[in-house]
């Protein structure tokens, strides 16, 4: 399945992104090797003076079963980005393409439904998709196993620790990436915002040893953003550095398996601790 | 800068972060503990009971001393006797069941209409501009202020009573289901709506299971809401064909001059109305505040 988020830049003025590119429909054969490209997309909140520009001529492919990390220093744009990805706002300029089916969004905090157990929290997209009873239910079954917390299901996320609570918030949104459409084109597409800011050291060590075996196994394509630099090069494929306010690309590294991720890690705060000196002058 | 070596989680390593997770699951998950139902209800039970037994006893002194007339201030046992008194002859059955079952009929149509218009209040703008503050300001609006104008209306019959019960408990059930919408956390909707649920899906999954603690903490209130607007009007549009309520008892009570009955009718119309709270009301609500992990035990 195919949503083409169509920007004829109709509601938002002033972009710094010429206005021809912004008329476009994307109409060109759609490559199956993306689950989400977007090409020159600026987003302006606000009107006139007073608009804070968010987002400027941003590109960026994922491919499927792929792991990119946006990493960036406070007000670059990221949660906006993932906002326009997931469909919950309009670009200003630029398009936005998934062809994934409809993204899994996983914020910061796990924001499961309190009256609700594990399972049935797991089960809800499954249900909003129409699956049936029986099949959800073992649906959300083998995926609570794949995070480790099977027999947990019956538990009320109070009676769950932070960790365990983020958990199940992952188990839903893969449930959510495979349900439905998405899952015959390849995978689907997890966006996670900042997962694990809020958890404690050594359980967001473990999460992050979590969703690298979680991401091998199920083979999603997954955007992560985090401003951690040592999280971005330990989880990511490829590293993509935001600028801040307006939010553009700077640059990107890949990350191999035989990468020296410490020098990597080094290198890229170097380059952070640049991008946000200018800040300072400006 | 150097960073430390970070632990990467291969397969190989698989049974080990298995162990990590279930270590971490075992020191991090909340520990609840639960005192043991006997002393439970000795907690819950006792100190209301001596609270009563106290207010009997100064009660006994007051009267004892004779500083207030007989027909003024009777003695508990004579209050008592009262009470007796209708229960041997059976009238307190009928004399509640028609104060209760008024009640009753008169607070699920409450429920039925305020659902709704709470509903339409909280998710409509315009709406709740236009009569939002009128629906805030009809709860500090006594609801015996409107017997005199039903008697007018619609003279001394069932219809006054429940004009009356109407017009007290719908405000603050959609007062309560309003206050509920909106201290729902916004990340709740924004789960729905990432995963596609339109907006009665949204509604039904999502919006109003958040909402229903304060949607029952507001039936709570429109419960006793329902209950003292019923008193109210029982008490002023008496009438034969109305029939004999709490209400009308007391009133009974007070034109006979008799104050063990006056007294004997306040403590019955206390009971039912705290009685239905705690057999009805408290157990429900707790219920959801404990699935939820809000309640205290």
């Amino acid at each position: 399945m195919t949503a083409v988020i169509d920007t004829a830049a109709t509601n938002t003025p002033a972009t710094n992104t010429p206005a021809t590119d912004t008329d476009v429909i994307d109409r060109r054969p759609i490559s199956t090797r993306t689950a989400v490209e977007l090409r020159g997309v600026g987003k302006v909140f606000g009107r006139g003076a007073d608009g804070v520009t968010a987002l400027t001529g941003v590109d960026l492919r994922v491919e499927p079963g792929e792991f990119v990390v946006l990493l960036g220093a406070s007000g670059c744009g990221k949660t906006t980005l993932l906002n326009l990805v997931a469909g919950l706002d309009r670009p200003g300029a630029g398009t936005v393409t998934v062809h994934s089916g409809r993204p899994a969004v996983m914020f910061q905090e796990p924001a499961l439904l309190p009256w609700l157990d594990a399972g049935r929290n797991v089960e809800l997209p499954l249900r909003l998709s129409g699956m049936g009873r029986a099949a959800r239910r073992e649906r959300a079954g083998e995926l609570l196993d794949l995070v480790r917390l099977g027999g947990q299901a019956r538990k009320r996320p109070h009676e769950l620790s932070g960790g365990m609570r983020q958990r199940v918030a992952l188990a839903r949104a893969i449930a959510a990436t495979s349900s439905g459409a998405g899952s015959d084109s390849g995978g689907g597409l997890l966006l996670m915002d900042e997962p694990f800011a809020a958890l404690d050291a050594i359980t967001r060590d473990f999460l992050q040893g979590e969703l690298q075996r979680i991401w091998r196994t199920t083979g999603t394509a997954v955007l992560f953003v985090t401003h951690d630099v040592r999280e971005a090069v330990r989880l990511g494929q490829r590293v993509v550095l935001l600028s801040s306010r307006p939010g553009t690309v700077v640059r990107e590294w890949d990350v191999a398996d035989d990468t020296d991720r410490a020098q990597l890690t080094d290198e890229i705060t170097a380059r952070l601790r640049e991008v946000i000196s200018t800040h300072a002058r400006a | 800068m150097r960073a430390p070596d970070v632990v990467e989680a291969h397969p190989d390593v698989n049974s080990d972060s298995d162990a990590v997770g279930a270590g971490l699951d075992a020191l991090d998950t909340p520990t609840a503990e639960r005192t043991p139902l006997p002393r439970r209800l000795l907690a819950l039970g006792l100190p209301p009971l001596v609270a009563f037994a106290l207010f009997l006893t100064v009660w006994q002194v007051v009267w004892a001393s004779a500083v207030y007339p007989e027909f003024k201030l009777p003695a508990p046992i004579a209050v008592w006797e009262e009470f007796v008194a209708i229960v041997a002859d059976g009238s307190i059955w009928g004399i509640a069941w028609t104060s209760v079952h008024r009640a009753v009929l008169g607070f699920a149509a409450s429920v039925v209409i305020a659902t709704p218009l709470g509903l339409v209040v909280a998710k409509v703008p315009v709406v709740r501009a236009a009569i939002g503050p009128l629906l805030a300001g009809m709860q500090s609006l006594p609801s015996v202020a409107w017997v005199p104008a039903a008697v007018l209306w619609f003279g001394l019959t069932d219809t006054t009573i429940y004009f009356v019960v109407l017009l007290g408990a719908v405000p603050s059930i959609a007062n309560g289901l309003v206050s509920g919408i909106d201290q729902v956390p916004p990340i709740l909707p924004r789960v729905g709506q990432v995963m596609g649920a339109n907006r009665f899906d949204s509604a039904r999954l999502i919006l109003l299971p958040a909402a229903l603690p304060g949607y029952l903490a507001g039936t709570k209130q429109g419960w006793a809401f329902s209950w003292r607007s019923l008193m109210a009007a029982e008490i002023i549009a008496t009438s034969p064909q109305l029939g004999i309520g709490l209400g009308a008892y007391l009133k009974q009570g007070s034109d006979f001059n008799s104050m063990p009955g006056v007294i004997a009718a306040i403590f019955l119309i206390l009971l039912v109305g705290v009685g239905i709270e705690l057999l009805a009301f408290r157990p429900l609500e707790r219920r959801v505040l404990r699935a939820r992990g809000l309640a205290a035990t």
